[in-house]
């Protein structure tokens, strides 16, 4: 195995597009080094940009959108005054995340290119609808995020791409976003399931105008949309009723996994108790800041 | 398998290594340069008792590859020995037996010196945070809980 | 006020009631919180464990294990393992000079397996090669072929009679019965008779530092250093698989980064035999260190049990007999697992007097990987099933689960399960006195009967009693030495040895209290075969009671010859003389005192010598085998749990938000230590009874590392810790002091299983308590997940 460490984003570009055999990205690798020493990977070529801090760490704001470069730690998002109100899930998530020693390191573009149903922060920029922007010495696009992950462990980036910076919008009007995570303990976990929901709410603040949820352990996708139980929430009213039928639809929409930590059908509790209690709490927020 | 030599300086002291592309910085730190408070427990980032300061950051050091730190400033509980802050919270983990096995206390050590830097009263739940990423088996915490809220107050010198 | 002289105020005061304590001929030291003689080492981060002591030119061994759990061993390819580059040899069970067996009790387990495994933890054999890593990757380029057996899972799949044998001998590694009264006579005038069955899972003791070991050439034989409990046992064990006379191989304890057991099983002899194998073919030192994975999947774990009750009680809640079926998972070797049996039933009915009692167990073999030593020994899952069977019991009586257990709870004059009356050192009632005041029980539980939120709490109470001493574990023996040194400083040996507890300062507190010496001038000597004398495994919480006394007499023996000394430079008589903080005084005359390192001087100028070695020898229990009755134990040491839980309904998501605690440790040498023991063995508990799980899938462990199998952090710890020490004096410990290292972790189990049902009316009796088997718990239709 060899490690090369460019002296810069340009220079790694440029390696990557010469490069014939696999390129795998390392950036923190609080992710990859365990997996690397417990054979479950065995890249052949390893490309550091850790080092890249000048190009890839940032947290701006502006024209209403919230860019974080790939190398933004979790820390990072933690301490950060800009994820604030509507974004504030993604500090809430940031503090839910790993263990202090691997918030300063690990970063937000490995969690979302690790794709695993681990990955913490991936529901929540889900529900924030992020768009991605992945470079090449060729130039760069933009691809929404949900188009990014294919499976487990599976993106559509091509071996020539790195990915450089995750912008979203918070959503507009009457709106929040919650954020719940559980597992078999309090910090230092893999979450059973962790669960992201966007709400705006019409101006009478009782009829749903539109909900993004998005959460993870599904099968198959690992983290997902549930597109359909979105769906069934918009333009309804936020009512106990409305939302037992939404969790009948949740359960029916996405299978969740089942392995030695929880069984899929405790997994399809949590994500239906979860439901009910994002509902309510971004509507009780949307009321109170109204 | 090619062999790089990085510059890392661990305790205010510059250091020229050689090492492998796999090395971690917790292989070089104990294996090379001999820092042996730095300790091994799961090497998979779960147990925290590696922790060092790199750049001003409590790391796992088993989580670091070693060229990752090349140019960076580490600090190990052997580089604290002289610091006033360090040395409060040592006398505070030895009055309160915060220290029963030991294997896990250079890393409470180093996170709760890193949380006296921004804090000189850290509540209870703060400290439980602070510590949060480190596991130990034999106090329960409680103890060490103690020693950390006593030994980040300021002494009266 | 400068810190320094505010210490050195300290310190006069501490120094003027030692001094009076000394006048008036009380106790020194013993009850006040010491330092420990091996703090300052730790938060210094000194180099003095094992693998911090590997010198320069050592090679690596790596262990390599079965990937099936039953077969034979047809083929293993080392070739890809031999010519990897830096690899020295591959050693298989062909290796071995002596003999090939690394066993703690029954001699049922090969160092490397020859034919054929029996689990997916045994040893197949080590690359030695010339770095860590090296030997890692050859490693896993071992290949074995294997004609696959078929295997056995569940002890109670193996206790059939027509089951496959795992071993020749049958799958039953032993029995153990007790019969007291006539059941059957309690059962027809009860009342009512419950059934319930309760099981317990592998718990992993994950000491910090996985087992170590680094061997060294030398003189013929070997140097071992290694991370144990018991050197002496080690010793043995090196010396068989090596062929060697035991004098050949010397062991040193280094200092030990935890243990909780499993470095008194087998482990160590496994890390330390393999590592002196390659000292002596190499001829180079060699260290062969475990990482988690290797040590979570061939280290010994806590056993599973499944534990039947049959109890019988009156209407008015007495209860009058109990059956009881014990089973045992030892996987496929029995280790130590032989006594965890034997203290399972001894403890079957708790803390109990129930007239009629009888037990039959089992330890059993399966082709899981195997079970043995930790700490607890069998408590904890004897004492999860009655006082999960007591609640049960209360609740369909309709009585208040305190009130029953006030009713039946062992009291002096009573008598256990093995029929030993309770003597005035019975500190049970003052135990549950603390804890039912402490949290407010009566008034809590009576609030929290009718709840109807979609967050309720419950309180769950559970009461120990903990057998002190090995008792039908073996003789129950130690010795200490103490040297003074010619410059004052105390030094003391043992092989008895410490790996975190601090038992071995309590144990030097003693010699400190009696020589009157503080113990900061006192030095610890690593536990070395070559020094020190045999005393026994450093299990069951044993240093203080044993090796406490063994400390005691030598330093009386030491005092002995010391006074009249004393006595002769300050010119008066030995009965005048007392030693405190350091100096000896006349009593009488309080002018006249002589500093202690001027006694050692004129000591040495006469040539007294000053070393002495304390042995104790605890008295036989005498017990009778045929019907497990008798006085099995010399002592007990009581205790009482309330755990306070919230629980939310929606989720089963639980936190346990209190813990009030109350042991009864006779007297507390060091409380600071005690304290520790009861918060660390109760942390340790609730992880055992919240989370920690090493699951097995067809013998293979799915979770053997710290991502996947959970221990508490800082944030699972109960906000409220209330822990208090009850000092009633036993008849077989230094100043009556109990054991406290093992039995906390005993309670938090079936006091918190027993909350989670007050609070959701959900009753989980499999261990761990998981917030999924609460929830589906609420939930009629769907049974609740074993896993």
């Amino acid at each position: 195995m060899e490690l090369y460490s460019p002296p810069d984003l340009g220079g790694a570009l440029r390696f990557i597009e010469h490069e014939d055999k696999h390129v795998t990205v390392i950036a923190s690798g609080t992710d990859l080094i365990p997996r690397i020493r417990k054979r479950q990977v065995a890249p052949s070529i390893l490309l550091d940009i850790s080092s890249f801090k000048e190009d890839l760490r940032y947290i701006r704001q502006s024209g209403g959108v919230t860019r974080l470069g790939a190398l933004t730690t979790v820390a990072d998002l933690q301490e950060s005054p800009v994820l604030d109100g509507r974004l504030s899930i993604v500090r809430e998530a940031a503090e839910l995340f790993g263990a202090p020693q691997i918030r300063n390191v690990a970063t937000v573009g490995g969690n979302i290119c690790s794709a695993s149903s681990s990955e913490d922060l991936i529901p929540v920029f889900m529900v924030l609808g992020a768009q991605l922007k992945l470079l090449s010495a060729k130039g760069a696009r933009t691809v929404p995020l949900t188009d990014f992950l294919v499976g487990k462990r599976e993106t559509s980036m091509s071996p020539s791409e790195i990915l450089a910076e995750i912008s979203f919008e918070p959503p507009a009007g009457h709106s929040w976003t919650a954020y719940e995570k559980m597992g078999r303990r309090n910090m230092l976990i893999i979450a059973l399931v962790n669960e992201a929901l966007s709400l705006t709410m019409e101006d009478d603040l009782l009829t749903i105008h539109s909900a993004r949820l998005a959460l993870n352990r599904v099968t198959g996708k690992i983290p997902a949309m549930a597109v359909r139980t979105s769906e069934f929430l918009n333009g309804r009213k936020a009512t106990d009723e409305t939302i037992a039928e939404a969790q009948k639809v949740l359960a029916a929409e996405l299978a969740l996994t089942g392995d030695f930590r929880a069984s899929a059908s405790y997994r399809t509790e949590l994500a239906q108790a979860y439901l009910k209690r994002l509902i309510q709490r971004c509507h009780r927020k949307i009321e109170g800041s109204s | 398998m090619t062999m790089r030599v990085i510059s890392l300086n661990v305790n205010g002291t510059d250091h020229s290594v050689q090492v492998g592309p796999l090395d971690r910085l917790i292989d070089v730190l104990r294996d090379q340069l001999g820092f042996k408070s730095v300790k091994e427990g799961c090497s998979t980032g779960d147990c925290g008792i590696c922790a060092v300061m790199v750049d001003g950051k409590l790391v796992n050091s088993c989580l670091m590859l070693a060229s990752q730190c090349d140019g960076r400033r580490v600090l190990t509980l052997e580089g604290l020995v002289n610091d006033l802050s360090m040395k409060r919270l040592q006398g505070s983990f030895i009055a309160n037996n915060a220290a029963q096995c030991g294997f896990c206390t250079p890393a409470m050590l180093m996170a709760s010196w890193d949380l006296a830097r921004h804090k000189a009263d850290p509540s209870e739940d703060e400290i439980k945070v602070a510590i949060s990423g480190i596991l130990c088996r034999c106090t329960g915490y409680y103890q060490i809980i103690d020693s950390v809220r006593e030994g980040c107050k300021r002494g009266t010198t | 006020m400068q810190e320094g002289d505010h210490l050195s105020e300290q310190i006069s005061q501490l120094l003027d009631s030692l001094r009076e304590k000394a006048e008036r001929g009380e106790l020194l030291y013993i009850g006040e919180n010491i330092v420990r003689v091996d703090s300052l080492e730790k938060v210094l981060g000194n180099p003095v464990y094992t693998a911090d002591l590997i010198p320069k030119g050592t090679i690596y061994a790596k262990l390599f294990h079965s990937s099936i759990p039953h077969g034979v061993i047809k083929v293993m390819e080392i070739g890809g393992a031999k010519t990897h580059p830096g690899v020295l040899g591959v050693m298989t069970h062909k290796d071995i000079p002596g003999l090939n067996e690394s066993s703690a009790v029954l001699p049922d387990r090969q160092l490397f397996a020859d034919s054929m495994v029996r689990s997916t933890a045994d040893i197949l054999g080590a690359v030695v090669a010339e770095t860590a890593s090296a030997a890692a990757d050859a490693a896993a380029r071992i290949k074995v072929e294997y004609e696959p057996l078929p295997a056995i899972f569940d002890p109670l799949e193996a206790l059939k009679p027509d089951a496959i044998k795992i071993h020749p001998k049958g799958n039953i590694a032993r029995q153990m019965k007790i019969r007291k009264g006539n059941v059957d006579e309690g059962f027809a005038k009860s009342h009512l008779i419950l059934e319930k069955t309760y099981r317990t899972q592998f718990q992993d003791a994950t000491p910090l530092e996985p087992e170590m070991g680094l061997a060294i050439p030398e003189d013929g034989g070997v140097r071992v250093i290694g991370s144990m409990q018991s050197p002496h046992h080690t010793q043995a064990a090196v010396a068989k698989v090596l062929g060697l006379p035991q004098e050949k191989v010397r062991v040193i304890q280094a200092v030990t980064g935890g243990a909780f057991g499993p470095k008194s099983d087998e482990t160590p002899y496994d890390v330390c035999s393999t590592a002196a194998l390659a000292a002596v073919k190499y001829r180079r030192p060699v260290f062969c260190g475990m990482d988690r994975e290797d040590s979570m999947v061939m280290h010994t774990k806590r056993h599973p049990f499944v534990i039947s009750h049959k109890t019988g009680v009156t209407s008015d809640g007495m209860l009058l007999a109990d059956e009881s079926r014990i089973v045992g998972d030892t996987g496929a070797y029995a280790s130590l697992g032989v006594f965890v049996v034997v203290r399972a039933t001894f403890h079957t009915v708790g803390a109990y007097e129930v007239p009629n009692v009888k037990a039959d167990s089992y330890l059993v073999y399966t082709d899981n990987t195997y079970a043995g030593s930790l700490r607890g020994f069998g408590g904890p899952q004897a004492i999860f099933a009655i006082e999960s069977q007591m609640e049960e019991l209360a609740r369909r009586l309709g009585i208040d689960p305190l009130e029953f257990r006030l009713r039946n709870m062992l009291v002096p004059g009573k008598r256990n399960a093995t029929s030993a009356v309770m003597d005035s050192s019975c500190g049970l009632p003052q135990c549950v006195e603390k804890v039912v005041a402490s949290s407010r029980y009566r008034e809590k539980a009576a609030r929290y009967r009718n709840q109807t939120g979609s967050v309720r709490r419950g309180l769950g109470l559970a009461l120990l009693m903990h057998g002190n001493s090995l008792g039908p574990e073996g003789n129950d023996y130690g010795a200490v030495h103490i040297e003074i040194l010619s410059d004052g400083t105390v030094s003391v040996g043992s092989g008895l040895t410490e790996y975190g507890t601090g038992a071995v300062s309590g144990m030097m507190q003693v010699a400190s209290s009696v020589l009157g010496v503080p113990l900061s001038r006192f030095k610890l000597e690593r536990p070395d075969t070559s020094k020190h004398r045999e005393s026994g495994p450093t299990v069951a919480s044993r240093v203080i009671v044993i090796g406490g006394n063994a400390s005691k007499l030598a330093a009386e023996k030491l005092r002995e010859k010391i006074l009249p000394l004393a006595a002769e430079m300050l010119k008066t008589e030995r009965n005048r003389v007392a030693i405190a903080d350091g100096v000896a005084f006349d009593r009488l005359n309080l002018s006249a005192t002589l500093d202690w390192d001027d006694l050692v001087k004129e000591a040495y100028r006469r040539g007294i010598g000053l070393r002495e070695e304390g042995y104790f020898m605890a008295p036989q229990a005498p017990w009778d085998q045929e019907i497990g009755q008798g006085t099995p134990y010399l002592q007990y040491t009581w205790g009482a749990l309330v755990a306070e839980v919230e629980v939310d309904m929606d989720t089963g998501y639980y936190k346990v938000v209190g813990v009030h605690a109350a042991y009864d440790v006779g007297k507390a040498v060091n409380p600071a230590g005690v304290l520790g023991q009861i918060y660390g063995g109760t942390v340790q508990g609730l992880g055992y009874a919240m989370m920690e799980e090493l699951i097995h899938r067809e013998g293979s462990v799915v979770n053997p590392n710290l991502g996947d199998y959970y221990i508490p952090t800082s944030m699972d710890i109960p906000q409220e810790f209330k822990a208090f020490i009850v000092e009633v004096p036993g008849p077989l410990g230094p100043f009556g002091a109990k054991i406290i290292a093992e039995p906390p972790i005993v309670l938090p189990g079936p006091a918190l299983r027993n909350a989670v049902l007050n609070a959701t009316g959900v009753s989980v009796d499999d261990l761990p308590v998981t917030s999924e088997k609460v929830l589906m718990g609420m939930r009629p239709q769907q049974a609740p997940r074993t896993a």
